[in-house]
C-alpha cells in the first residue's frame, strides 16, 4: 500500500534528477561538441600548447592564458593562506558566543560580496599601489593575485574555522592536561587532527579562484602574450573566454578555442572534486 | 602565545583591509545615492544616471531563477538523500561527482554554453530570459547542495520514526525532514540570492550591458553587478568611479539584508542555539 | 613519593553561577582520594580547578588557594604549564589523539623538547608497562589509537599521562564509559599506581569508590560534607546528608 502511494512522488523526484543529470551532462557534451572541430585536427596539442595567440593568423596557443591562471591562482594562495588561516583560529580559541557569532555572520556576508566589487576596489586601489610601486600600467598578474587573494579570504578562513573546529574540544582539553601551550596544542595536535578538512578547504578556494571571472579581468590587463613576470599584463583561461565571446560567433574557430578552454577548465573542476574527496567526503 | 599573537595581528590587518574597502566604496558613493539616481534610468550623455531598470532587472532575474530552482533543488536532494534504491552508490555517486564538479564550473563557462544553445541554435536574443536560463543552470547545482547539506543534517532516528508509523518515504521527507530541516535550507536559500545578486561574468555574455527602454523579458537586462562592471571599464560617463560605488552600495546593502535576515531567522528556528 | 595538596577555601563560579563553596581539604601524597556526590555538585569543577583546565573556560571565576610544595598554583603567575606536567589528568571518555599509539604516549614528552628517539622508546615502553597495556600493543605502537577498543583507549591515556612523569593524576569518572571487565581492569591499574602517585578520583559508581581509594570526599551542592577514610564515610557516616545520598534516599 505504500509502495503505492508513494509511486507518483518518486516518478516527481527522479525525474527531476535525471533533468539535472541531462543538464550537467548537456553542458559538457556541448562543450565537446563545440570543441571538436580543433580536437579533430591534426596534432591538437601541439596547436594549443603553444606561446602566440594570433587567431587573425591561425595561431591558437593558449600557453599564455595557462601560466596567467597557474600564477594568479598560486599568487593568491600564497598571500591568501598566512591571513585565513589567522582569522581561523582566532576564531577557533575560546570566544565569547556572541563575538564568535557575530563574527562568523561578518564572514558569511563577505563571501558572498559580489566579484566586481573587489574589482572596483582593484581598479581604485591595486592597481595604482603596482603602478606606483614596480612601474608599468599596474594591470597585471600581480593585481589580480592581490585581489583574488582579498576576494577568497573570508571563504577560505570559514573553511578553516569549520576544519579547526571539527577538532573535539575533548582533543584540546587532552593536550592542555598534558602541559602543552597553546601555540603548542595548535601546532602539534590541531592542524595535524584538521589537515584533511584543511587541504580540502585549500582545494575548494582553489576551484574560486581558477574559476573567477570579473575581478581578475578588470584588473589583469588582458594581454594575450606570454607575461614576463608578476608585474607583466596577462589573461587567464576564464577572463579571455569573457573578452573573446563577442569577438567570435559560434561556429568559428576561434569560438571552438574557447570552447576548449572551457573544457579544460571543466576538467580541471572534476579533477579538484575528485582530489577533495580522497582527502574527506565532498563539499 | 607567539603563534596567536600573530593570528590576532594578521586578523587584525585582514579585518582593517576589509573595513577599508567597505568604507572607500561608501564613501565614493554616498555623495551620488539620491532619490534621482535610485529611480531614473541611465544615460551616459547627461552625467545624470540613475539605475531603475538595473533594479528592476536584478529582482526578476533573482526572483525567477530562485523561484525555479529552489524546488529542483530540493527535487533533487530528496531523490540522493530520501530513497533508499538497489545500486544506490553507483547512481549517486557519479550524481555526486556531476554536482560537485558543476558547482565549481565557472560561471563563464555556463554562459559559453548556454549561449551556444538558446542564442545559436534557439536564436533567443541575448536578453533578461537567456540570462535566466544561465543562471538557472548556474544555480541548480548550488540549490541541490544547499538541500542536501540540510536533509543530512537532520538525525537518522527522525526518518525511522516516520518510516516506522508507516508513513512512505516521501510524505516522511516533506512532513519531518524537511521541517527539520529547515533552518539550513533558509540560509543556504538566502546565500544563493546572493550569489545570484552577484554574478556578472555570466550575465554579461547573456544577459547583455544595456538596458531597455521598456522592461521585456526578451529585452536586454542589465543588472547592478553587471552596471558596476560596465561603467567602470567601458563606460565613458564623466562621473562613473562615483557612480559605480553607489550602485555597489546599494549591491552590498540588498545582499546583506538577505544574508543577514535569512541568518536570523535561520537561527530563529533553530531554537536560538548559536550554530 | 607523590605530592601533597591542600585545598584552602576554594570557590568557583561558572557564568556567576557558583559552582563550589568554599571547599577546604587535603590530599595526602600517595593515596587514592575518591570523589563522590550527585550529578552537578562540583567535584568535576574541583578536579578541573586542580590543574587550572578551568583557566580554558572563559566563563569560569575563582577563589582560593591550592598549595603544593608550600606554593599556590593558581596564583596568575605560576607556571602552568609545569603544573600540569605534575598533575597529569585522565578524562571521563577516552580522548586518544587520531595519531599512533607510540605517538599518542609520545606527546607529552615531545611537547617538553625530548627527541631523542631512544629516550622517547624507553619512556613509551614503560610508561605502557606502567598503564598494564603493553602485552596488549607490543609490535603495534605504529597503529592508529583509535583502532584499540575502548578500555585499551583509556589506558592508553592513563599510559599518556603517566609519560611526563607527573606526581598527581586526576581521574575524572574514567570508567563512565566503559564496560565492567574494562573497568575491572581500570580499577587493578589504579591499585598497583598507589602509593606511586597521588591520585583524585571523581566517580559516580559508590562501590569503585568503596573498592579503590584510601579516603573519600562527599559533595553536594558545591561544598564539601565530609571526609574521611573510605571505611568510616561508607560505615559510620557524620553527615547525615551522606548517609541519605550512600542509601540512596538523596537524588542524585
Amino acid at each position: 500500500m505504500s509502495m503505492v502511494r508513494d509511486r507518483a512522488p518518486t516518478r516527481i523526484t527522479a525525474a527531476a534528477t535525471a533533468t539535472f543529470a541531462v543538464v550537467g551532462l548537456g553542458l559538457i557534451a556541448a562543450l565537446l561538441l563545440g570543441a571538436w572541430p580543433l580536437i579533430g585536427e591534426p596534432r591538437p596539442l601541439a596547436n594549443l600548447l603553444g606561446g602566440l595567440w594570433d587567431p587573425l593568423r591561425g595561431a591558437y596557443g593558449l600557453a599564455p592564458f595557462f601560466v596567467g591562471t597557474v600564477v594568479v591562482t598560486a599568487t593568491a594562495m600564497a598571500l591568501t593562506l598566512p591571513f585565513s588561516l589567522a582569522v581561523a583560529v582566532v576564531l577557533s580559541r575560546p570566544l565569547p558566543d556572541g563575538v564568535r557569532l557575530g563574527a562568523t555572520r561578518v564572514l558569511t556576508v563577505l563571501t558572498a560580496v559580489p566579484s566586481v566589487i573587489f574589482g572596483w576596489w582593484g581598479l581604485l586601489a591595486v592597481v595604482p599601489w603596482v603602478r606606483a610601486r614596480f612601474g608599468g600600467a599596474g594591470f597585471s598578474l600581480l593585481a589580480a593575485g592581490l585581489v583574488l587573494a582579498i576576494m577568497v579570504t573570508p571563504t577560505l578562513s570559514l573553511l578553516f574555522y569549520q576544519a579547526l573546529r571539527s577538532v573535539p574540544r575533548a582533543f584540546r582539553d587532552g593536550s592542555a592536561a598534558l602541559g602543552a601551550t597553546p601555540d603548542q596544542t595548535l601546532v602539534r595536535m590541531e592542524l595535524p587532527c584538521a589537515l584533511p578538512l584543511l587541504i580540502q578547504a585549500v582545494l575548494i578556494a582553489v576551484a574560486r579562484a581558477v574559476g573567477e571571472t570579473m575581478a581578475v579581468q578588470m584588473v589583469i590587463g588582458g594581454q594575450t602574450v606570454l607575461p614576463t613576470g608578476l608585474t607583466s599584463p596577462g589573461a587567464t583561461l576564464t577572463t579571455q573566454i569573457l573578452t573573446d565571446m563577442s569577438i567570435f560567433p559560434p561556429g568559428t574557430r576561434g569560438h571552438a578555442v574557447l570552447d576548449v578552454m572551457a573544457l579544460v577548465l571543466m576538467v580541471g573542476m572534476y579533477l579538484l572534486v575528485r582530489l577533495a574527496e580522497r582527502w574527506v567526503a565532498m563539499p | 602565545m607567539v603563534l596567536h599573537l600573530v593570528a590576532l595581528v594578521l586578523t587584525g590587518v585582514a579585518a582593517a583591509l576589509f573595513a577599508l574597502i567597505i568604507v572607500s566604496l561608501v564613501r565614493q558613493g554616498l555623495p551620488s545615492l539620491t532619490w534621482r539616481f535610485l529611480v531614473g534610468s541611465p544615460n551616459e550623455r547627461a552625467g545624470d544616471n540613475g539605475i531603475a531598470p538595473e533594479l528592476m532587472n536584478t529582482a526578476f532575474l533573482i526572483g525567477v531563477t530562485w523561484l525555479v530552482t529552489a524546488p529542483l533543488g530540493l527535487l533533487v536532494a530528496i531523490f540522493l538523500r530520501e530513497y533508499g534504491f538497489r545500486r544506490r552508490s553507483a547512481v549517486v555517486r557519479p550524481l555526486n561527482h556531476l554536482r560537485a564538479t558543476l558547482l565549481s564550473a565557472p560561471t563563464v563557462v555556463v554562459a559559453l554554453v548556454v549561449y551556444r544553445v538558446a542564442v545559436g541554435w534557439w536564436h533567443w536574443p541575448v536578453s533578461l530570459a537567456t540570462g535566466c536560463l544561465t543562471l538557472a543552470v548556474i544555480n541548480w547545482p548550488f540549490m541541490v547542495t544547499v538541500a542536501e547539506q540540510a536533509l543530512a543534517s537532520v538525525p537518522q532516528s527522525y526518518r525511522e520514526a516516520s518510516l516506522g508509523l508507516g508513513a512512505t518515504r516521501f510524505a516522511t521527507a516533506v512532513r519531518v525532514v524537511i521541517p527539520a530541516a529547515l533552518s539550513p535550507l533558509i540560509e543556504g536559500w538566502g546565500l544563493a540570492v546572493a550569489r545570484l545578486a552577484g554574478e556578472s561574468a555570466a550575465l554579461v555574455i547573456t544577459a547583455g550591458v544595456n538596458v531597455s527602454r521598456h522592461f521585456s523579458l526578451w529585452g536586454p537586462g542589465e543588472t547592478l553587478a553587471v552596471h558596476i562592471w560596465y561603467i567602470r571599464t567601458e563606460g565613458v560617463s564623466v562621473n562613473r568611479d562615483a557612480e559605480a560605488a553607489a550602485t555597489g552600495v546599494i549591491l552590498l546593502l540588498l545582499i546583506a539584508a538577505v544574508v543577514w535576515s535569512s541568518a536570523r531567522v535561520a537561527r530563529m528556528l533553530s531554537g536560538g542555539e548559536p550554530r | 613519593m607523590g605530592l601533597d595538596i591542600h585545598v584552602n577555601k576554594l570557590s568557583v563560579w561558572y557564568r556567576g553561577h557558583q559552582a563550589l563553596r568554599q571547599v577546604s581539604l587535603d590530599v595526602n601524597a600517595g593515596e587514592v582520594l575518591a570523589l563522590i556526590g550527585p550529578s552537578g555538585c562540583g567535584k568535576s569543577t574541583f578536579l578541573r580547578a586542580l590543574n587550572r583546565l578551568l583557566d580554558e573556560d572563559l566563563g569560569a571565576r575563582r577563589t582560593g588557594q591550592v598549595m603544593m610544595e608550600g606554593v599556590d598554583v593558581l596564583a596568575p603567575e605560576h607556571d602552568i604549564t609545569a603544573l600540569r606536567r605534575r598533575v597529569g589528568m585522565v578524562f571521563q571518555t577516552p580522548n586518544p589523539f587520531p595519531f599512533s599509539i607510540f605517538d599518542n604516549v609520545a606527546y607529552g614528552l615531545r611537547l617538553q623538547g625530548t627527541n631523542d628517539a631512544a629516550a622517547l622508546r624507553r619512556t613509551v615502553e614503560e610508561s605502557l608497562r606502567q598503564a598494564a597495556l603493553w602485552d596488549e600493543v607490543r609490535g603495534k605502537l605504529r597503529r592508529p589509537a583509535l583502532a584499540l577498543s575502548g578500555g585499551q583507549q583509556q589506558r592508553l591515556c592513563i599510559a599518556r599521562a603517566l609519560a611526563v612523569g607527573p606526581e598527581v593524576l586526576l581521574m575524572d569518572e574514567p570508567t563512565a564509559s566503559l564496560d565492567p571487565l574494562s573497568t575491572a581492569r581500570i580499577e587493578e591499574l589504579i591499585g598497583n599506581l598507589r602509593g606511586r602517585y597521588t591520585i583524585v578520583l571523581v566517580t559516580h559508581n559508590l562501590r569503585q569508590a568503596a573498592r579503590v581509594s584510601d579516603r573519600t570526599a562527599f559533595f553536594a551542592h558545591g561544598s564539601l560534607v565530609e571526609i574521611g577514610p573510605t571505611r568510616q564515610i561508607f560505615t559510620v557516616p557524620q553527615d547525615p546528608r551522606t548517609e541519605e545520598y550512600l542509601t540512596g534516599r538523596m537524588e542524585s
